[in-house]
């Protein structure tokens, strides 16, 4: 199913557009990773409708009340806060759901990078059975991997002819960085920022970014470029929807009112 | 209600989604490549590099001891006039080790990407096809004496012929360069990727299969085209010379013999699934692994002797050693199992954890 359905599209597209685009791999993932994230757009500006209006729902005065009346009683707060959510026309799935959506096409756009890279045997074997009869074989295989200085197929390291034997994880840093920024972008300020849940949304700001870096040099460069690519985008997304908060990314400045179009 | 239960229903379907795109994830890059002197079988099998007794199917030795998840091993081993086993690893090392007791000789650790096809070994040198498109010349204790970039991966094993080092590549070609120099003697453009060893003939003839269905036949002396054979799908192994004939299987699951001299047909079966290796050619029989875990012994006639299903699938080529036919099945119980030449059985090897 999960074959048939999501990766076998996914390379087969891929692999159009590698042709389509004269032989790019680099530049494939790229506008894979772009149209992926259009097609998948109007969730996205779900889940950021839906969050938003949670986020304006903890912050309302008549949250708060509700919270003291039931502090000691978890289920009649649950009741009411449910009642809270209808009322307002929140629907407390709208923010997940989205994202639920999109996690099997962002699983299998990595699957179908990587099959399509096909830098093993099996994975060639794989590739064979995935194309559409549209490819003829022959010309197709072998792709060309190298993408600027890079091999798609394998780690990035970029050596520098003044740094003889050092190389520079150049991807894996660009990544971290833009991951960094897409999420300090993009969080809005939280309601409570003393409570636990904005704690931990400060340390996945760091962490995620360190997660995502490292993934970058230890897999294929490939994966790094829809990485970059991917976060790029997104925050371009964000933008277009005029949720940006730019203040975020200063240190000290007082954090801003979640912005809305 | 209802809106709760459809959320709850769709959060659970893509759930399974998820998950059934999680169960493939195990599966090895690639498959055994196994090799023997005859008293001992060397098989490159994922984690490790297994010395097997061939009397008797019990381990000797492995390499490394403890499994490293940075160290993968497909390539065959390949065993040298002094008394060496050469193999690639997944970890970019080319490793040489004693086939007494799996001790490492020496390593080589130019390459910038996996080891997939075996290497070669002269008298006096050992060539070493690369994914990172190099072939890599080395002498016997491991130094690089010249290297060779082609224009694509290498995946398959070189020949040579005392001259001249043949080998081909997914750039669609196949190249000869002189053995001792490294100079490009020629190259030819074939109609796909080369991704199996190349075979030399005793009449100075190379055989080679390619991604684009056809298997060729070229003058070493000049690299051109003798006579080309259109085969009925892909063929990712190297063609076997055995007899005046030639044996290969392709992707289809067609195995056919062909006249060496002329690319003729001689005869064709279609036993039960993909032929990704090459034959086993002994003196009357043909013996060949498919895709569905049949190996099949045909005679010259392309009659089937005989067939043993295996649980697993054989993309790997059989190797004779003595009298017993080796495989090495992937995603099967075991790891090796031996044959005798009427299709029966004699022992299994299942590495101990």
């Amino acid at each position: 199913m999960w074959e048939t359905f999501i990766i076998t599209p996914l390379t087969n597209v891929l692999l159009w557009i590698y042709q389509v685009v004269g032989g790019n791999f680099g530049l494939a993932i790229v506008i894979f990773t772009i149209l992926i994230r259009l097609a998948t757009h109007p969730l996205m500006a779900q889940q950021i409708k839906s969050s938003q209006g949670m986020q304006e729902m903890q912050k309302s005065k008549k949250w708060q009340d509700i919270q003291k009346k039931h502090k000691g009683d978890k289920e009649k707060l649950a009741q009411e806060q449910m009642a809270l959510y209808k009322e307002l026309g929140i629907s407390p799935f709208g923010a997940c759901l989205p994202t639920l959506i999109q996690l099997p096409i962002i699983f299998g756009l990595y699957q179908s990078i990587m099959r399509a890279l096909a830098a093993s045997p099996m994975q060639l074997l794989n590739l064979t059975r995935s194309l559409y009869s549209i490819f003829d074989m022959s010309k197709l295989i072998p792709l060309n991997s190298h993408f600027l200085w890079m091999n798609l197929g394998q780690p990035e390291k970029l050596f520098l002819p003044f740094l003889p034997g050092v190389g520079i994880p150049l991807l894996a840093i660009i990544v971290a960085v833009t991951s960094y920024f897409q999420q300090k972008l993009i969080t809005p300020p939280s309601a409570n920022p003393g409570d636990q849940g904005a704690a931990m949304t400060k340390m996945m700001a760091i962490y995620m970014p360190l997660l995502m870096g490292y993934f970058a040099m230890t897999f294929a460069s490939g994966l790094a470029i829809y990485f970059i690519a991917g976060n790029l985008v997104g925050i371009a997304q964000y933008a277009m929807l005029g949720k940006l908060d730019w203040k975020n990314l200063i240190p000290g400045a007082k954090k801003g009112e979640i912005i809305t179009k | 209600m209802k809106t709760k239960f459809l959320y709850f229903t769709l959060g659970l379907l893509i759930l399974a989604f998820l998950l059934s795109g999680c169960s493939g994830g195990m599966t090895p890059s690639s498959w055994a490549g196994v090799t023997t002197d005859g008293e001992t079988a060397y098989v490159a099998m994922a984690s490790h590099v297994y010395a097997v007794q061939v009397s008797n199917g019990m381990e000797r030795w492995r390499f490394p001891e403890k499994p490293d998840a940075k160290k993968t091993f497909f390539a065959a081993p390949t065993l040298t006039a002094d008394g060496q086993l050469i193999v690639g690893g997944y970890d970019r090392i080319l490793y040489s080790l004693s086939p007494s007791n799996g001790s490492v000789n020496w390593t080589f650790e130019d390459s910038k990407d996996h080891w997939i096809g075996s290497a070669v070994a002269g008298d006096d040198m050992i060539f070493a096809p690369s994914a990172d498109y190099n072939l890599y010349a080395l002498n016997m204790q491991g130094k690089l004496v010249w290297k060779f970039t082609a224009e694509q991966a290498l995946w398959g094993q070189p020949v040579i012929d005392g001259t001249n080092v043949y080998f081909g590549s997914m750039d669609h070609k196949v190249y000869a360069l002189n053995m001792a120099t490294g100079k490009l003697v020629w190259s030819s453009e074939l109609n796909g990727s080369i991704l199996g060893a190349i075979s030399l003939g005793p009449d100075g003839v190379l055989y080679a299969g390619t991604l684009g269905d056809s298997v060729f036949a070229l003058d070493t002396s000049s690299g051109k085209t003798i006579w080309k054979y259109a085969a009925s799908s892909r063929i990712w192994s190297a063609p076997v010379i055995g007899n005046g004939n030639l044996y290969v299987g392709d992707q289809a699951g067609k195995i056919v013999s062909l006249a060496a001299d002329s690319g003729k047909e001689n005869w064709n079966i279609q036993p039960d699934g993909p032929v990704l290796g090459s034959p086993l050619v002994l003196s009357d029989l043909v013996v060949i692994g498919t895709e569905s875990g049949s190996l099949v012994a045909v005679d010259a006639e392309g009659k089937i002797g005989w067939s043993q299903t295996i649980t697993g699938k054989l993309y790997s080529t059989p190797v004779l050693a003595g009298d017993l036919i080796l495989v090495a099945p992937v995603e099967g119980d075991v790891t090796l199992i031996a044959i005798d030449q009427n299709g029966t059985q004699q022992w299994v090897y299942t590495p101990a954890k």
